[in-house]
């Protein structure tokens, strides 16, 4: 997966989070004011219903109080007295109330003004009519009772309140319609929010459980990749292992079967030297039996060197340089491949690390080259060399060939001094071997530790050989090794030794 | 010397093989030289088809051994002569390129009698067969049978 396209999915992921939340505060708000709505329309068919119920209120304790008033004017019975003032008594509050509940609306205050005029005349009746009733004028009761029957009065209050009882009706219908719509927006508007909000967790839910799987996917192959690696580098050491010891097992065997027919060139061309001998020889004797006619061929076998003229010398001679050339040649072939055949050979040896005096060792080696030491006129100084766990004859061997290189390019002429210094550094002993001898020109510094190279006049026995087994056997024990050198100025050699070399690196290498 | 010794050389390289006969015979030695150029021939002579070595008994017989056959290695043909009961006694010269010491040694405890590394100095090589000449005028192979 590219990084383009993770950024990509978190960004989708917070996307989605963010409408989510404000889909959810949409519907919150709306909800509210929906709400708020629906109550304030529900309070206002209330509020419609409870001036209804007032108007009726009121009409109703205006002909209880009439029916009341009657019945006394008939009867004379105190409790219809007592009904009627108690309905008279609650006429005006009830008057005011509806006053005060229809405050809202101007038409109804102006029929509340009309009808409370028209109270007003119709309360004045019952207290006349009353009156008369306790001035015992039962006829000007009864005829103040019928004209207010025939007055206007009643048909004005009936009229007032019709009118607003149709009023309230219309607003009735009204607010009932206005909290209807209310009610169907907030449920949709309900609905449509948790569609939105469900389909939205919907599509969150499948991210999540797309990228929980694309993540167990890479846990998966994480894990997987982790053991295989453990395998392959297990593998590959194997394999590298393998193909080191079939380059050892190559050079041991192609420098041994070079010998085969080094060891045959060898000996028929000493063969040859031999036959050279015999031919030249009784070419001598043939050519003196022709000059003087008296030497014998048997004598003439006998002599070391036989005696030749002219055109057969310089054959002689031809014959000679030639197998020389052969025989040197040879001779140089044989030292290279037993080089082979001994570096393969310290390839295969197994080391084995113990504990090393190494001044101790290094002494030792300064003690063998003694006598070389006396005749080139150099000193060896050995300074205190930190001991190390390495292996034994490995060492030896590096420390000898580097103190032979010091000792055999000294420069002519001036007394050698070669010295042995070390010290410790993190785990590792650094050993430094150092000569005035006549140095090394910087373009040669990494030629001289290649197999078979050399550097610098060519005046001494060697191979080209020393170096490269010092270098490959500083590897084998964990080192690293480097020359440092100005030409007649001396060198310096460094190597670099694990102190504690363990014999692990079968596991590690 | 009523019972002469024959050598067996076994030499896969024909060389080699005149080279050493060469030297053999100017060293002043005349006796029978059975050349075989692999390892399968020579066992197979020395131990006869039954593989026991009885045919070989009683000979006076010295075994002159390259360690680099095609067919086998020459320890393997040492082993067997030196732990057959006919043939334990018989000298066994190794001649080989090889100049390790491990091989040198293993050869020794196999109970080879002299071992020569065929050097590409010639003259030391020329020089040991000769020398080897002289250890074969010098030796009396013991009768099997005593």
């Amino acid at each position: 997966m590219t990084s383009d396209a993770k950024r990509r999915r978190a960004l989708g992921q917070i996307l989605l989070l963010a409408a989510g939340l404000l889909v959810l505060v949409a519907i919150s708000a709306a909800s509210v004011l929906l709400v708020n709505k629906a109550r304030q329309d529900n309070a206002s068919v209330v509020h419609t219903v409870e001036v209804e119920n007032q108007i009726n209120a009121v009409l109703l304790e205006l002909r209880r109080a009439e029916s009341a008033a009657r019945a006394y004017l008939l009867t004379r019975w105190p409790e219809f007295l007592t009904d009627h003032e108690q309905a008279v008594s609650n006429i005006t509050p009830y008057t005011d109330k509806l006053a005060q509940l229809a405050a809202d609306n101007p038409l109804q205050v102006e029929h509340v003004k009309k009808l409370r005029g028209a109270i007003d005349i119709r309360l004045d009746q019952f207290r006349r009519e009353m009156d008369f009733i306790k001035r015992d004028e039962p006829a000007s009761a009864a005829a103040l009772v019928r004209e207010a029957a025939a007055g206007n009065t009643n048909a004005i209050i009936r009229d007032v309140t019709d009118k607003m009882r149709t009023e309230e009706a219309r607003l009735f219908d009204l607010r009932t319609a206005n909290a209807d719509r209310s009610q169907i927006l907030a449920s949709s508007v309900t609905i449509a929010g948790s569609c939105i909000v469900i389909a939205l967790g919907a599509i969150a839910a499948f991210q999540v459980r797309r990228s929980a799987r694309v993540r167990d996917e890479a846990a998966t192959k994480l894990r997987d990749l982790n053991i295989t690696l453990e395998t392959s580098v297990q593998e590959r050491t194997a394999d590298l292992r393998e193909a080191n010891d079939e380059i050892q097992r190559f050079a041991y065997i192609v420098s041994h079967d070079l010998r085969s027919p080094l060891v045959n060139i060898m000996g028929f061309t000493s063969e040859l030297e031999e036959l050279r001998g015999d031919i030249f020889k009784r070419i001598a004797a043939l050519s003196h039996a022709g000059s003087d006619g008296a030497a014998l061929p048997e004598n003439a076998t006998d002599s070391a060197e036989p005696v030749l003229d002219g055109a057969d010398k310089q054959l002689s001679d031809d014959f000679s340089e030639a197998l020389g050339f052969i025989k040197s040649s040879i001779a140089k072939m044989d030292r290279l491949i037993s080089a082979i055949l001994n570096l393969t050979r310290e390839g295969r040896r197994e080391f084995k690390p113990e504990r090393i005096n190494t001044r101790e060792l290094i002494e030792g080696i300064a003690s063998t080259v003694a006598h070389q030491a006396a005749e080139a006129n150099a000193q060896i100084r050995v300074e205190p060399l930190p001991d190390l766990v390495s292996d034994r004859l490995a060492l030896e061997q590096i420390f000898s060939n580097l103190m032979d290189n010091a000792l055999k390019y000294l420069r002519d002429g001036v007394p050698g001094d070669i010295a042995i210094r070390g010290r410790t550094k993190l785990g590792f002993a650094i050993f430094e071997i150092s000569d005035n001898g006549r140095g090394i020109d910087p373009r040669d510094h990494q030629r001289i530790f290649e197999l078979f190279r050399r550097a610098g006049t060519q005046d001494k026995p060697g191979q080209g050989i020393g170096l490269a087994h010092v270098r490959a056997l500083v590897r084998r024990l964990g080192g690293t090794m480097s020359v440092a050198s100005e030409l007649h100025k001396g060198s310096t050699f460094t190597i670099t030794l694990p102190i504690n070399w363990a014999a692990n690196r079968k596991a590690d290498a | 010397m009523s019972n002469p010794v024959t050598i067996i050389m076994i030499e896969d390289d024909e060389g080699h093989a005149r080279l050493i006969e060469r030297n053999i015979r100017r060293s002043g030695v005349n006796n029978e030289i059975l050349p075989f150029t692999n390892g399968t021939e020579a066992v197979s002579y020395l131990f006869g088809p039954d593989g026991s070595g009885i045919d070989r008994n009683g000979q006076a017989l010295l075994i002159l051994l390259d360690l680099n056959l095609p067919d086998m290695t020459g320890i393997d043909i040492l082993k067997r002569v030196k732990e057959n009961k006919h043939l334990k006694s018989t000298p066994v010269v190794v001649l080989t390129t090889t100049d390790d010491s491990q091989e040198i040694k293993r050869c020794y405890e196999l109970g080879c009698n002299v071992y020569i590394t065929k050097p590409v100095n010639y003259e030391s090589f020329a020089n040991a067969i000769r020398q080897l000449g002289l250890f074969f005028s010098v030796i009396q192979v013991p009768p099997a049978a005593a």
